[in-house]
């Protein structure tokens, strides 16, 4: 959802300083330890790290088949037999939600890399090759930045009537690209006239050994940002969808909890915990991407870091 | 003028575009579209629309004609705002579907809009002005966190908490049931009633980006020197904040206004579905979950049509608030 699409975007300088290597028996690689040693980033990849680990054991830690109904347990409050409560089919919510992590990020991170691939070829494509691809390709962004994409992906899901993991992430993919490559756009258009890109372009480097081997590994900051901002608009627009009835019905994810929980109108009913639980799963993903995000632009950006000495 | 000419070159195309993706989406699925929507309606009702076959081919596919034929007749059709008969509202065109539930989304994501601007820009200003100060280390980031939820989740919590708990909100529909949509007071009230906490919801999810973007330049804006000036002068600190370095302020969010504007509709739908509110979005929820093509098509279209022409009004808007841009 655009609220978050930054809209100046600061001039970054490639991450190129890689701390000292300590030399100690777990080896963290350089871009690990300087993420690790922000806050903003630290905290980030700790609830990540934590949401991997919750979709790698979720078959063991959830306590019955989520699809499992039960008559004689449906809508309870949550307690300790079940954590989150239960349907209104007597299913039990935790082992939905710790199910759903499981798919929420796969498809979120797939779609992320297709949309990142995409976005990262074509802008650093058009923006060293100008004139009349860079025209292209920046005419063909913008016009994509015009088209509502939530409305644009609710009518492609209605003809879709298949929505499986792999279509979605394809869906979502492909029509994710557009507002990343406007930033990769702008980031190698600075980089374009370096000594260096103009000495491999001397050299007879041909354009793709350029864009591929030249500035994209020196925008990879970047790149890495962009990653995480898709990633989690894919996270919120998949469930989005799917909160609509437009998702993949057949499996377990956070979506489809919010949607069985506004289908049977359970907050009428004054029952919180059917929304709440995977609601609040789904925003602290959110809010942790979010927080990686600033601290990968602050680690790649000494000039954000001061901020509060300045004043 | 060049540049203005560039944007109306750049505007029509992108109508041109959004046009030819909603003729080849239907033709690019998989699965038959026709056959979908024709198992909606009665042979009875089809006999009785002599030619709704061939308007769902122009808008479909599946016909005998090739596809540029097919495009022709999809442009003329659309022309003359035919867009077909929606076959969940038998038997009510797709136009009068879109004009009887477009007025509640226009009202409710213009008015928040209107608001989540207004807001959001003269908090990101205060709080730039005075970094550090109350609005600057409160109102901002609670503001950024609203912002950071889904937008539909939001809508959940506060149908809960603020309107079912404290009941100070009525919570489902666009008015009370038993009123007929006119205009007498009765249903204007109750229209405005229920429209309250959704566009409370909207505002708070975006309002957040407004500050955030409003804050980031004000914070440069404040240290150039026409500012030193405009204080030097003796001017009263609330004019040197609101005339100089705001009026400078404000114009590169603007820009960002068409792409807020794209989320926002995007986000209309998640609202209305949750708040049941009879607009376009939940509409477009309503088709594309009943196989009712014509109608998903139409919307889209009217969607994409509204996010082109806000984005051209703020274009205008620019030209007139920046000499600099009319000066190329």
């Amino acid at each position: 959802m655009s609220q978050v699409q930054p809209l100046v975007e600061p001039e970054l300088t490639p991450l190129s300083v890689v701390a000292p290597r300590k030399r100690g028996r777990l080896h963290i690689p350089g871009w690990l330890s300087l993420l690790l040693a922000n806050p903003k980033s630290r905290f980030g990849l700790l609830v990540i790290a934590f949401m991997i680990v919750v979709a790698v054991i979720a078959p063991w830690i959830s306590v019955s088949n989520p699809t499992d109904f039960n008559i004689l347990a449906t809508r309870q409050a949550p307690s300790w037999h079940h954590l989150f409560g239960t349907t209104d089919q007597g299913s039990d919510i935790f082992s939905q939600v710790v199910l759903g992590t499981r798919r929420s990020l796969i498809l979120g991170a797939a779609a992320a890399v297709i949309a990142t691939a995409l976005a990262t070829t074509l802008g650093i494509l058009g923006a060293y090759s100008g004139g009349i691809v860079d025209e292209v390709v920046n005419f063909l962004t913008n016009v994509f930045l015009v088209i509502p994409t939530i409305p644009l992906l609710i009518v492609i899901s209605g003809y879709l009537k298949a929505r499986g993991m792999m279509t979605m992430i394809l869906v979502l993919g492909l029509t994710l690209w557009a507002f990343e490559a406007r930033i990769l756009r702008g980031q190698a258009l600075t980089l374009k006239n370096r000594d260096f890109v103009q000495a491999a372009k001397v050299a007879g480097e041909s354009t793709w050994r350029i864009v591929f081997g030249e500035l994209m590994p020196n925008m990879i900051s970047r790149i890495a940002a962009a990653f995480v901002l898709v990633f989690y608009i894919a996270l919120l627009v998949d469930a989005g969808l799917e909160f609509l009835g437009l998702g993949d019905t057949t499996h377990v994810s956070w979506g489809m909890v919010l949607y069985w929980a506004q289908t049977n109108s359970t907050v009428l009913q004054g029952e919180w915990w059917p929304f709440l639980f995977p609601g609040l799963a789904l925003v602290l993903t959110v809010v942790a991407l979010v927080f990686l995000l600033a601290g990968i632009d602050e680690v790649s950006n000494p000039r954000l870091r001061n901020v509060k000495r300045s004043k | 003028m060049r540049w203005f000419l560039r944007r109306l070159v750049f505007y029509a195309f992108a109508v041109w575009v959004a046009l030819t993706l909603n003729f080849l989406l239907p033709r690019l699925m998989p699965g038959d579209p026709i056959a979908g929507v024709l198992a909606h309606l009665s042979p009875s009702q089809i006999q009785a629309n002599p030619g709704i076959i061939q308007t769902y081919q122009a808008l479909l596919g599946g016909g005998k004609g090739t596809i540029w034929h097919d495009y022709v007749v999809y442009l003329h059709r659309l022309s003359h705002l035919n867009f077909g008969i929606s076959t969940s509202n038998y038997p009510a065109p797709v136009s009068d579907v879109i004009g009887r539930t477009l007025p509640y989304s226009i009202f409710l994501v213009g008015v928040a809009f209107l608001i989540a601007f207004a807001l959001g820009t003269t908090i990101g200003m205060i709080a730039a002005w005075r970094r550090g100060g109350a609005v600057d280390t409160v109102v901002v980031p609670t503001l950024m966190a609203l912002g950071a939820f889904p937008a539909f989740f939001t809508a959940l919590l506060s149908v809960y908490f603020l309107g079912l708990k404290l009941k100070w909100f009525p919570i489902q529909h666009g008015y009370d049931s038993g009123l007929v949509p006119g205009f007498d007071w009765a249903f204007l009230s109750s229209a405005f009633r229920h429209s309250q906490l959704p566009i409370i919801v909207i505002v708070s999810a975006f309002a957040g980006g407004w500050v955030l973007n409003m804050r980031t330049v004000m914070i440069n804006t404040i240290s150039e020197e026409y500012v030193a000036m405009a204080h030097a002068k003796g001017l009263r600190d609330r004019r040197v904040m609101t005339r100089y370095a705001g009026r400078n302020a404000i114009l590169p969010p603007l820009n960002g206004f068409a792409a807020q504007f794209a989320g926002a509709v995007g986000g209309l739908v998640f609202i209305e579905y949750v708040f049941s509110y009879p607009g376009a979005g939940l509409t477009l929820q309503q088709a594309a979950l009943g196989n009712d093509y014509p109608l998903t098509q139409g919307l889209l279209l009217v969607f994409a049509f509204c996010v082109i022409a806000s984005s051209f009004i703020m274009d205008l808007l620019n030209f007139v608030l920046d000499p600099r841009v009319r000066a190329t």
